[in-house]
């Protein structure tokens, strides 16, 4: 008997509520607690499968946020649990400085899946660490040091990766940050036009801004910036970390517009939503950087054994069920239901958007993002509005939804329009009564 | 309904709490801006300036060029300024309007939550 016995032999619900409360409030974090609880969220996930989660009063909910995508293949996914456990059960992750099979295995599989000449992978954890990695082989190959960036844009908090978020609240207690990041506003080539100098080593972008409200990008635009990369000798960097592995319909979102960038970022789904991993992907010419810097750009725990065949048993997994193609399918019933909302409640949903399964509806005030959430939930779906644009609901469930599930959260979409509709109308009549 | 020096009432106290509390003042300190508060029901306006953290002032009316514009009933307001209610919570239901950034928003909040830690 271990802890671990101990801890999920506990069955007595409201016991586990309390404790975990405790300890968000006296160990973790007491006003984001106050937050989840104030918005409804507070959801204490027990069972996880397919497109749903538990609380663990076993009430079910649909997942409409997988965590900003990192569950393309399902929550707990068992074909990929038992080939972790598998792996487990022959091996640890690995030490870092030394040569692991399987971090090959997966690097090949990544040059082979990802598009046009992306080719050699360095391997980190998390989206932001990876972000970093792309950043650093930019300023290390181009010997330039300024990165154009997209306002509202989202790449994580770590170091190098926080300049380049496009938006200041994450930054302003933290400053002085690494210098030479510029942004620039999204979709708009002539700005970036405007924005290279000399020393622009790269543009960051992410095909589907995630954060700054499902925006995706314009395949023109995307084209444009190829371009203009090309021509002045720039690195293109697509952070695909949200949109990657069959998000939004293809196995990146770069294959949309057929647009290769010089680096690819991916993380998130990358794991199975079960053991992280992240990396850079990048072309050959990128990767004569590592010839002279072999050992600058490490870590210890990218690209472990384990990370690696978690990684592929989920990449094997979201080819066999051809997740993207599922994307497109339960992305278009799902925008026949949002297109038939934005009909029926025309003062409330301004505008519905995505591609694949990333999608948005966006309202005509920032409060309305975080009501919805809240009624949401009550009507048995998991959904937060986008971190740097409250307006907009995000839907991004696992792409294994099936058509039910879909409809259900078009109908829970439907009951929490509807109860902001009788606020607002119950407001009005108290203030016309006044 | 809550009359406008009731609400002033409210707002003294607010302020006296908030200045006088070290840890909030220290949490708040990045926090500059000007807040107008307006009651929906009586049309009563109200300006609140803080500089980071301390707040400086509170006036009737709307004075200078706000950061965020806070509206509700009288007693909605009232209430939030005597700690009576959870200004989040009544914020999802749609009872207080907040014109400004969700993050403005949750400085309230957690401004509530130093003071009344139990509301
Ligand atoms: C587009 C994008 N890039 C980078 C990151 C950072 O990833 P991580 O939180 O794993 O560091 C995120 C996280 O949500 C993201 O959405």
């Amino acid at each position: 008997m271990t802890v671990v016995d101990d801890i999920l032999a506990e069955k007595d619900f409201e016991k586990i509520r309390k404790e975990t409360e405790t300890n968000y409030r006296e160990y973790l974090n007491p006003f984001a607690l106050r937050m989840f609880k104030n918005a409804g969220l507070d959801v204490i996930e027990g069972r996880r499968e397919g497109a749903c989660v538990w609380d663990i009063s076993g009430e079910k909910y649909i997942d409409c946020v997988t965590g900003a995508g990192i569950f393309n293949a399902g929550r707990h996914n068992r074909e990929i649990t038992d080939a972790l456990k598998k792996a487990l059960d022959v091996y640890d992750m690995g030490g870092w400085i030394s040569i692991i099979r399987e971090r090959g295995l997966l690097a090949k599989k990544l040059a082979q899946i990802t598009p046009g000449n992306l080719k050699y992978s360095i391997f980190c954890c998390g989206g932001g660490e990876a972000v970093e990695v792309a950043i650093k082989l930019a300023r290390g190959h181009t010997g330039k040091t300024e990165i154009i960036c997209m306002e509202n844009g989202y790449h994580g908090v770590t170091g190098f990766a926080l300049p380049a978020t496009g938006r200041e609240v994450y930054k302003k207690p933290f400053a002085p940050l690494t210098p030479g990041y510029i942004h620039v506003p999204f979709n708009d080539l002539d700005a970036v036009k405007s924005a290279i100098t000399k020393d622009t080593a790269a543009v960051l972008l992410e095909p589907v801004q995630g954060e700054g409200g499902i925006r995706p990008a314009d395949d023109s635009y995307l084209a444009g910036l190829r371009k203009l990369c090309t021509e002045n000798e720039i690195l293109l960097i697509f952070d695909e970390v949200q949109t990657g592995f069959g998000r939004t319909g293809k196995m990146f979102c770069a294959e949309h517009s057929g647009v290769t960038p010089d680096i690819m970022v991916l993380a998130k789904s990358m794991s199975g939503g079960l053991y992280p991993i992240s990396c850079a992907v990048f072309t050959e010419e990128i990767s004569d950087f590592l010839y002279s810097h072999p050992f600058i750009i490490i870590n210890s725990f990218g690209g472990t054994s384990l990370a690696c065949l978690t990684a592929l048993a989920t990449i094997e997994y979201i080819e066999k069920n051809n997740l993207p193609e599922r994307a497109v399918q339960m992305g278009k019933r799902f925008m026949e239901g949002l297109l038939a909302l934005k009909k029926n409640f025309p003062e409330l949903v301004v505008d519905v958007r995505g591609k694949g399964l990333m999608l948005g509806i966006e309202f005509p005030e920032d409060s309305i993002g975080p009501r919805m959430a809240c009624l949401l939930k009550k009507n048995g779906v998991i959904s937060i509005y986008t971190f740097n644009n409250p307006k907009i609901i995000r839907i991004m469930p696992s792409l294994v939804i099936t058509e039910e599930e879909v409809d259900f959260v078009i109908d829970a979409f439907d009951k929490s329009l509807k109860e902001i509709r009788a606020q607002e109308a119950g407001r009005n009549m108290k203030g016309a009564g006044k | 309904m809550a009359t406008s020096d009731e609400i002033m009432e409210a707002l003294a106290d607010f302020k006296e709490q908030c200045n006088g509390n070290k840890r909030l003042r220290r949490m708040q300190r990045d926090w500059t801006k000007v807040l107008h508060y307006a009651a929906v029901d009586t049309g009563d306006k109200f300006t609140m300036t803080v500089r980071e953290g301390e707040i400086l002032s509170n006036e009737k009316g709307a004075a200078g060029t706000p950061d965020v514009i806070i509206e509700g009933e009288s007693e909605t307001l009232c209430n939030m300024f005597w700690g009576d209610i959870n200004p989040t919570q009544m914020y999802l239901k749609g009872e207080i309007k907040v014109k400004g950034t969700q993050e403005d928003i949750m400085r309230i909040d957690a401004i509530t939550a130093i003071i009344w830690p139990e509301v």
